[in-house]
């Protein structure tokens, strides 16, 4: 095994485990503020506490928990090809980076999407109601933007495959 | 100077797209070319010649397509004028390093009798993907002869202009591949027909004997049609029908049978031709994947999650813009005019400038929902979701296609009915248009999302949850039952060509976006200042003088809901709940304003207010009734456009009607029976 091998199956053996432990978490929190409101408990972060706000942000959202854990399962099933079936186990590490720099992109198209909404109506001498904030931010720097930068030094293992694909 | 005659040789280019079709027909011709379309239909006819000796070849390109099935103008073009022109050689292009799915196409060209030289395109590509091909294996499989050759670099042109002479020349016209047998049971009932339709001689001269019988097993309409035209083709339809049923129950639908074995057929070419494969290419890994037996569908559901998180987050800024926009544009002008019915009619909190916002500040919202669909379709992705859906969704009698539009219904009814054109059979398409109002959009959610959380507290999710899996059970019955009264005819057998991944383009994404979301705003704006005019006339009109009135009570409106309250009596509902619900035609988040302004509340506090008047049984009966009814003015009007019928549309309207009414009543008298 190459090191770039080595390095991308360490990588995916990380985001294995930390996308479905977000995903859970995101998912239990969700499921207690949309379904379970009498449940009561400590606030459940998993990240650094910077200013007001955790870096990665774990906001309630049981179906947003759920595309983690899809993640983190695809993820899984390509170390657990690896040895099996190594073109598949790169079929399925390619499709895991793939939705990893979506969901990406997507924390970063929220975030100046909310940025955007709150300061707009300056652009015709308006007032804003309150100013943005990492911490009032509803999705923050979320474990989306997180892991998917964690999972950003893949591409150097499907580059190959991408380029097949993509001439 | 002596006149030479030259010989002329009809060559027709057949191919799947982007396999290097056109850069072969511009090797060929050069300038000796010409871009015309094909007689009464919109798509571009190339034709050329190239000159060789005493031979002029005569090349046609066809449009490029997957297969012969006559599913699209493209695919009856191309075989129509294989049939009928009768090229004396059809040049069939076959991307190398996508053989499988190239040679669908090829088996369905020899079928048809054509006399095929295959052009070995991107060998170059397959070989640097691990494959090794062996063509003259490939060329004693298929039974035709096999030219290698990569396009760009002029590669193997002279060695296929001269298989094209000898083609022609050596074999004129008939049969040039041998007969691709396919396994036992497929073959029994298409040799049986094919027996049948070879004693037909007016039919022998015109097709293949062995293409018909395909067809006919198939439930080819368009062969069908063509066979009732000639001497003795109603009986070869009759046994072809009976032959078909007797398939169905032996071996499940006959078309997919076929499709079936004959990619049968064409994997153990490739698996002898190609031999082993280094490893698998780039794409074949990919669809491992995305049509995996267990993450296929989870997938499909996080692309779709992160769709629709884009286009609602990423358009919320630019839809706020418009709204405060129009806001500020209705106070601005008020009172401009001087004359208070025409101020309140126009200006007003419900009047036309407001309206016209409301529908507007959507259309971010839209253009990017298109502009995502678009990047998706573009990539070869959405015939992929599409597929992983087809079984769950054929069960209940829709097309696997269907759950395109049904997902983004609970966005928004309007782009999905338009959405609805990916859906080539046309009863497939009437059920998916006239199901998809049932999905619960996102206007109807401003008013559930208000009222489920003054009146459940705690347990507002599981309501919400509760409209959203009514909707769509309802869709799926209402579905079963259309499939079993209006269009019996079973769902078309999902034969799907998975196109090629590709590198989507903005420039098409933005394109496509544009024609789809221009088309929503002309039909909409045009519909709903109609609308909009007439509601505005009615609401600012006092029932019993005929003059101007600002109170909604005293309205025509107002008259209207008390005129049919007695009808929802039984629902428990008052006049002003008949008049919001009046008011939700034309938009259905006018249905909480509405209220808000017949109970004399704010937006704000009408959740409170009635919750203090009714109960929660009442109150969500209430809320099924606005799922189900009738679809908004825009989603009609987008209904009557695509459906091309007012039958359709008044269809769509009445069991909207009818089946909220019973739902809600079954509701309202269950829920009391059981809970007092």
């Amino acid at each position: 095994m190459s090191r770039v091998d080595s390095l991308t199956y360490i990588l995916a053996s990380i985001l294995s485990i930390l996308y479905p432990i977000y995903g859970a978490i995101q998912f239990y929190k969700g499921a207690v503020a949309w379904w379970l409101p009498w449940i009561c408990g400590e606030e459940i972060q998993l990240g650094v506490k910077v200013g007001d706000a955790y870096i990665p942000n774990i906001f309630p959202d049981p179906f947003s928990g759920i595309i983690l854990i899809i993640i983190g399962v695809i993820f899984a099933r390509s170390i657990y090809l690896s040895k099996r079936n190594p073109g598949l186990a790169d079929g399925f590490l390619f499709v895991g980076w793939i939705l990893a720099s979506m969901m990406l992109i997507l924390n970063l198209v929220v975030l100046a999407a909310d940025i955007l909404d709150t300061y707009y109506p300056l652009i015709w001498g308006g007032e804003i109601e309150e100013p943005w904030t990492l911490g009032s931010d509803p999705w923050g720097i979320s474990p989306h933007l997180i892991l998917g930068i964690i999972a950003t030094p893949i591409y150097s293992k499907i580059k190959p495959l991408l380029k097949q694909l993509i001439p | 100077m002596a006149n030479v005659k030259r010989k002329m040789i009809k060559v027709a280019l057949a191919g799947n797209p982007n396999v290097g079709k056109s850069v072969i027909f511009n090797n060929l011709t050069g300038a000796h070319q010409h871009v015309g379309n094909w007689p009464g239909k919109t798509v571009d006819k190339k034709e050329g010649f190239h000159k060789v000796d005493d031979r002029v070849i005569y090349i046609v390109d066809l449009p490029g397509t997957y297969s012969l099935t006559a599913l699209s103008v493209e695919e009856m073009i191309a075989r129509d004028y294989i049939i009928y022109e009768r090229p004396d050689v059809v040049v069939d292009i076959v991307d190398a390093s996508n053989l499988e799915r190239n040679l669908y196409l090829t088996m369905q060209l020899i079928e048809l009798g054509a006399n095929v030289v295959i052009a070995l395109n991107k060998i170059d590509l397959a070989e640097k993907a691990g494959m090794k091909i062996d063509h003259r294996r490939l060329e004693d499989e298929l039974g035709v002869p096999v030219i290698p050759t990569v396009a760009p670099k002029k590669r193997g042109m002279r060695e296929l202009v001269d298989k094209i002479i000898e083609l022609a020349e050596g074999n004129p016209r008939g049969h040039g591949g041998k007969t691709l047998c396919y396994e036992p049971r497929v073959e029994r009932f298409i040799e049986r027909l094919q027996e049948e339709v070879a004693s037909r001689e007016k039919i022998v001269q015109l097709f293949n004997p062995r293409w018909v019988a395909i067809k006919l097993l198939e439930g080819d309409e368009d062969v069908i049609k063509k066979l009732s035209e000639i001497e003795g083709g109603e009986e070869v339809i009759e046994k072809g029908a009976k032959l078909r049923e007797e398939m169905g129950r032996e071996l499940g639908d006959p078309e997919v049978a076929i499709a079936d074995a004959r990619y049968a057929v064409i994997k153990g070419i490739v698996s002898r031709a190609v031999g082993e494969l280094k490893r698998l290419t780039a794409s074949d890994l990919l669809d491992h994947v995305l049509l995996d037996k267990y993450l296929g569908i989870p997938i499909f559901f996080v692309i779709l999650w992160w769709w629709f998180q884009m286009a609602f987050i990423g358009s919320a800024p630019f839809c706020d813009i418009l709204g405060d926009g129009f806001a500020a544009l209705g106070e601005a002008l008020t009172g401009i005019t001087g004359h208070p019915f025409i101020d309140y009619l126009f200006f007003g909190e419900y009047g036309i400038i407001q309206g016209i916002g409301a529908v507007l500040s959507f259309v971010p919202l839209i253009m990017l929902l298109y502009f995502i669909l678009a990047l998706l379709e573009d990539s070869g992705y959405m015939a992929r979701a599409a597929f992983v859906m087809e079984k769950a969704m054929r069960k209940v009698g829709l097309s696997g296609r269907t759950i395109i539009p049904m997902i983004m219904g609970f966005g928004c009814n309007v782009p999905a009915v338009y959405a609805t054109r990916i859906i080539p059979e046309e009863a497939d398409r009437l059920v998916a248009i006239l199901t998809n109002p049932l999905m619960l959009c996102g206007a109807r959610l401003v008013f559930f999302s208000a009222i489920a959380a003054a009146f459940y507290g705690a347990y507002a999710g599981d309501i919400l949850f509760s409209l959203y899996a009514l909707g769509v059970i309802l869709a799926f019955i209402v579905a079963i039952i259309l499939r079993k009264t209006f269009f019996r005819r079973r769902v078309s057998p999902f034969v799907l060509e998975l196109p090629a991944y590709q590198k989507p383009s903005f420039k098409v994404a933005a394109v496509r976006m544009w024609d789809r979301g221009s088309m929503y705003l002309r039909k909409a704006l045009g519909i709903i200042l109609i609308g909009l005019l007439i509601i505005g006339i009615l609401t600012a009109t006092d029932a019993e003088t005929l003059t101007f009135t600002t109170d909604p009570e005293r309205s025509l409106v107002a008259a209207l809901g008390r005129s049919l309250a007695p009808i929802f009596t039984p629902l428990n509902w008052d006049w002003r709940f008949v008049v919001a619900m009046i008011f939700g035609f034309v938009a259905k988040e006018i249905v909480l304003g509405a209220s808000a302004m017949l109970y004399g509340a704010g937006e704000e506090e009408i959740a409170s207010r009635l919750a203090s008047l009714y109960n929660p049984i009442d109150m969500y009966g209430y809320m099924t009734f606005i799922l189900i009814y009738i679809p908004c003015i825009v989603t009609i009007a987008a209904i009557r456009q695509e459906t091309g019928s007012w039958k359709w549309t008044a269809f769509a309207v009445i069991y909207g009607l009818i089946l909220a009414y019973i739902v809600n009543l079954l509701i309202v008298t269950i829920g009391h029976l059981l809970l007092g």
